[in-house]
């Protein structure tokens, strides 16, 4: 079985004023202990699966906001613990405020293969506008010290439709992107979320968003630009070099199975979604107990196993292999939704050819739309 | 029981007066229920009826009652619904009875429909017992509404009893003075049976049950009867009365009031006004029945899964069996598909019989604005009455139209009196006459389009003066007025669901309100939606949904996948409640947006 590993850590020097991920700032104290914790579930579910980890992803939060030596702690005990396949991609996020040569060097050493920096913007005005920790020169230069520590595989997030931005702006920023010679690019629209700064900027009605008809026209650039410049869409949101595309991000699209770790992290196996617990104490003291954080968020019915299969594929430009479907599943994916297929067809929504259905480019901008139609 | 000691009696009052709660404690004090049996307001049994606190159909209970003098009384109690739009189950509950009890709130005092109901109980020569109620409220004046109660109706109030129904206080003196005051009914049990229907409800189990009160002869159980009007013969399964749950007796005799049941399964067989008679010795002649009731209101129901459209028939045929006010028939919309052209008494009966059908029977609906029925003349001579507006012929073929008007009685604190008149101007009201009830309060009667009165003639009413006006109001006639119908053109094609008719001089305004209403209510869509006002082919109003830029999730990885997909359930969720006209997606409320403009 192939399967892929996530690794949570909820640090954070701020949190971001877009964030509504579980990662918190100012609990310091805990990182020590929540290290070992950590450890102990890895220790814990090392051989939950059979087969290899062919990928791991240690996201947060900040990853880098742990001391290295905490961070080396885990490393080790993930490859004590798991099998990784020979050909792993192990990726770690990193934020340019909170990173050095010196450690990037270190998790090169450790095993770690590839980098998903989180820059969103090389404008400093913006950066601070959105409660970023570092400026666009920091950006820059975690860049090139990935380079120099040995990266072969640079992914940066970049963001669009903030409060404040100009198409202008946005266009100066992926310019500068490509002047890095990154491998990947993952470019995100802003999605305001209830219980953030900016949920409660906009309450207060103090949150400047850009027009609807300017934040299309930043996606109609991002959609044309980043192709002619040699990155390929791979997923709405994604875009990467040739043989760049992030295989552990693919997974969560592909019905693959991955392992979450750590506080709040999600599982998917066996037609069970868990989750674990969020409270960071909570968390450590149930490990220290030697007693379980991972409970049942969701059995995956038949029914959603389906409608995921397919609103997860669809997010990718190759979209649903229909084998793949009718191998999961026993019957035909036109026996489930031919009428649904039709009618987004209809709208120019959706293509069905050659043994895949995936959307149009006017399907990716209304993806919800097609989505929706897959919910049975 | 000796027909001697018999009251039958209905309790009227405005709507909020008390009169359920009153219900209540004679029920309790006369043990008809135990207090562990009791629950608020028991003669409510409809959900919607408690939670919106109103009584929608009337119901009956017989109360054992020792009088003072050591005798055993049967008091037979109609509850009557107090909303404007139930006036009719008022008059026939009264129509059953010797008595009445008007309840009336001690810091109120009289409104708008006490007058209604005392006049309705008035012309059926009732005995009228006055019984000022709550008046344990801090602001409660007793005597000065006993003094009202004389002054604006006519009343003697020396026998009027104080009470207050949530306390517990009074509530013997009801009892006696029902005793006391009512008239025993006059009936004679040897005479051919005569009885008359004055309610019916449908038990899926015994079939229709006649609510009846026997006025000659008596119904035993085995019994052939005959229905006057529709001459349809049945046997009796059984009968009884009502303690409020039904309990079966060996026969009801002369002035007893309960029901009867029998193989009746078509509840067309049972109309409400029928005399009911013995086959074998039939009376000569039928009890004076009811005026028909029409309905004052129409709107289209339709379902929005179209194949709905079997299950909405079954539905409203079910509830018609309790509910001979509700009329409907098929019709069709370009817009809407198949559905009903339904007919109401007011609002709030449409409002309900909606609510049931959503609720009770599981259907999604989508209800058009509602309408009155207007009388127009062609220029051929022919006359057509519509309740539909999209039906109007066009303008070419009108001679003129006449939309109904209703005498519309308000009565406020005189402070009020300017907003009133105000609103009431300017719903194109005639002013008709102003009495004062006393120095403060006023009893003010305008004749108004009925096609205001239902579209916010309340509403505004209301907040104008805080809540205090009542309003009362009955059709008086039909009269000529220049209307024209307003059109509604999404994307540039007419939505028959959406038209309406308006007067001349506001169609602008209307036309520019209601699309205005509608760009807030239809969402954004993957292309630009022009919403057009036109009266004939003249577009007087526009406005634009701006097409939806984009839509798609940024995000969606290992951690929230279950959060994502249920983002989209509920998204689609709120889509099954659109209905597609042409290509656009309609949500339930726009067909509405007429009524929802402030």
């Amino acid at each position: 079985m192939k399967y892929g590993v996530y690794i949570h850590i909820p640090f954070c020097r701020k949190k971001c004023f877009y964030c509504d991920f579980p990662s918190f700032a100012g609990k310091e104290k805990y990182m020590e202990d929540y290290a070992v914790a950590l450890c102990r579930e890895i220790a814990m579910q090392g051989s939950l699966l059979p087969g290899k980890a062919v990928t791991v992803y240690i996201g947060g939060g900040t990853p880098t906001a742990l001391p290295l030596n905490l961070l080396e702690k885990i490393i080790i005990q993930l490859k004590e613990s798991f099998q990784l396949a020979s050909d792993n991609e192990f990726t770690i996020e990193v934020n340019p405020g909170t990173v050095t040569l010196a450690i990037l060097e270190q998790l090169h050493r450790l095993g770690v293969n590839r980098l998903s920096i989180g820059v969103q913007s090389f404008n400093d005005d913006l950066l601070q506008r959105i409660g970023r920790v570092h400026t666009a020169d920091a950006a820059s230069c975690a860049v090139f010290m990935a380079q120099q520590a040995g990266f072969a595989n640079v992914s940066i997030d970049l963001m669009y439709g903030l409060p404040g931005q100009t198409l202008a702006i946005l266009e100066e920023s992926i310019m500068q992107a490509f002047e890095l010679d990154v491998q990947h690019i993952s470019i995100y629209g802003l999605q305001v979320e209830e219980d953030t700064v900016f949920s409660r900027q906009r309450d207060m009605r103090k949150l400047d968003l850009p027009d609807e008809d300017v934040v299309e026209q930043m996606y109609d650039y991002i959609v044309r630009v980043l192709p002619e410049h040699g990155y390929v869409r791979y997923e709405i949101s994604n875009f990467a070099r040739s043989g760049f595309a992030s295989r552990h991000n693919m997974s969560y699209w592909q019905d693959v199975p991955y392992i979450g770790l750590g506080d709040a992290a999600h599982s998917y196996y066996k037609g069970h979604r868990l989750a674990n617990l969020q409270d960071i104490p909570d968390y450590i003291t149930k490990l220290q107990q030697g007693e379980t954080v991972s409970f049942e968020e969701e059995i995956i019915t038949p029914k959603i196993a389906m409608e995921e299969f397919c609103f997860l594929a669809l997010r990718t430009t190759k979209g649903i292999d229909k084998a793949g479907f009718a191998a999961a599943f026993h019957c035909t994916v036109e026996s489930v939704y031919s009428g649904m297929i039709l009618l987004m067809k209809s709208k120019g929504l959706l293509v069905d050819e050659g043994g895949w259905i995936y959307l149009t480019p006017l399907g990716m901008k209304y993806g919800n739309v097609v989505f929706e139609a897959f919910l049975l | 029981m000796q027909t001697k000691n018999i009251r039958n009696f209905s309790i009227i009052a405005h709507i909020d007066h008390g009169k359920s709660t009153i219900a209540d404690r004679l029920i309790e004090y006369t043990g008809t229920l135990s207090k562990r049996e009791m629950e608020a307001q028991v003669l409510d049994t409809m959900d919607l009826e408690r939670e919106r606190g109103i009584t929608i159909k009337a119901q009956t209970v017989r109360l054992d009652y020792i009088g003072e003098d050591g005798e055993m009384y049967e008091l037979n109690l109609i509850d009557t619904p107090g909303h404007v739009d139930f006036t009719y189950e008022v008059s026939r509950s009264l129509a059953a009875c010797e008595g009445a009890l008007l309840v009336v709130d001690a810091a109120q005092g009289i409104e708008a429909q006490t007058l209604a109901n005392v006049y309705m109980a008035l012309e059926h020569d009732l005995e009228i017992i006055p019984v000022i109620n709550k008046i344990d409220l801090p602001n409660a004046d007793p005597e000065k509404v006993k003094q009202e109660i004389e002054d604006v109706i006519g009343l003697d109030t020396s026998d009027a009893v104080f009470a207050s129904a949530k306390a517990g206080i009074g509530i013997k003196e009801i009892l006696d003075k029902v005793v006391e005051k009512v008239p025993a009914p006059s009936g004679d049990e040897n005479k051919p049976l005569t009885a008359l229907i004055f309610d019916s409800y449908f038990d899926p189990y015994k079939g229709v049950i006649a609510h009846i009160r026997v006025m000659d002869g008596c119904i035993k159980k085995g019994m052939m009867l005959r229905m006057m009007a529709t001459g349809k013969n049945f046997e009796v399964t059984d009968v009884g009365c009502f303690k409020p749950a039904p309990v079966n007796m060996e026969k009801l005799s002369a002035g007893q009031v309960g029901f009867v049941a029998g193989s009746l399964k078509n509840v067309k067989d049972v109309r409400v006004g029928d005399t009911v008679t013995s086959m074998e010795n039939p009376a000569a002649k039928a009890l004076e029945g009811y005026r028909g009731v029409n309905p004052m209101v129409y709107c289209g129901l339709y379902p929005v899964d179209s194949a709905d459209y079997d299950n909405l028939k079954d539905a409203l045929e079910k509830l018609q069996l309790n509910d001979a006010a509700l009329v409907f028939e098929p019709e069709t919309s370009m817009a809407l598909g198949f559905g009903y052209r339904c007919g109401f008494l007011g609002l709030l009966h449409m409002d309900v019989v909606q609510e049931r059908l959503e609720r009770e029977y599981d259907l999604r609906l989508i209800t058009t604005a509602p309408s009155v029925i207007y009388h127009v003349h062609k220029t051929n001579g022919e006359i057509l009455k519509i309740d539909n507006p999209s039906k109007l012929p066009p303008a070419t073929e009108v001679e003129f139209i006449e939309e109904p008007y209703v005498k519309a009685t308000v009565i406020v604190p005189n402070d009020y009196v300017g907003a009133v008149m105000e609103i009431s101007q300017e719903k194109r009201g005639e002013f008709k006459n102003m009495d004062y009830l006393d120095v403060n309060r006023v009893m003010i009667t305008y004749h108004i389009p009925l096609s205001e009165i239902i579209y916010d003639y309340f509403d505004r009413l209301k907040s104008a003066t805080r809540g205090y006006a009542s309003l009362d109001y009955e059709l008086v006639d039909y009269k000529q007025s220049k209307l024209v119908k307003l059109d509604i053109l999404l994307n540039a094609e007419p939505v028959d669901a959406l038209s309406i008719i308006v007067h001349t001089d506001r169609a602008a305004v209307r036309g520019r309100q209601l699309a205005a209403k509608l760009k807030e209510i239809i969402p954004q869509q993957m292309f630009e939606i022009p919403i057009q006002a036109a009266v004939g082919s003249k577009i007087i109003a526009r406005e634009n949904v701006r097409a939806m830029r984009k839509d798609v999730l940024a995000k969606c990885y290992g951690g929230d996948i279950s959060r994502k997909r249920k983002l989209l359930e509920k998204q689609k969720e709120g889509k099954k409640r659109m209905k597609s006209v042409g290509n656009v997606e309609v949500p339930q409320e726009a067909f509405m947006a007429i009524l929802k403009i402030d």
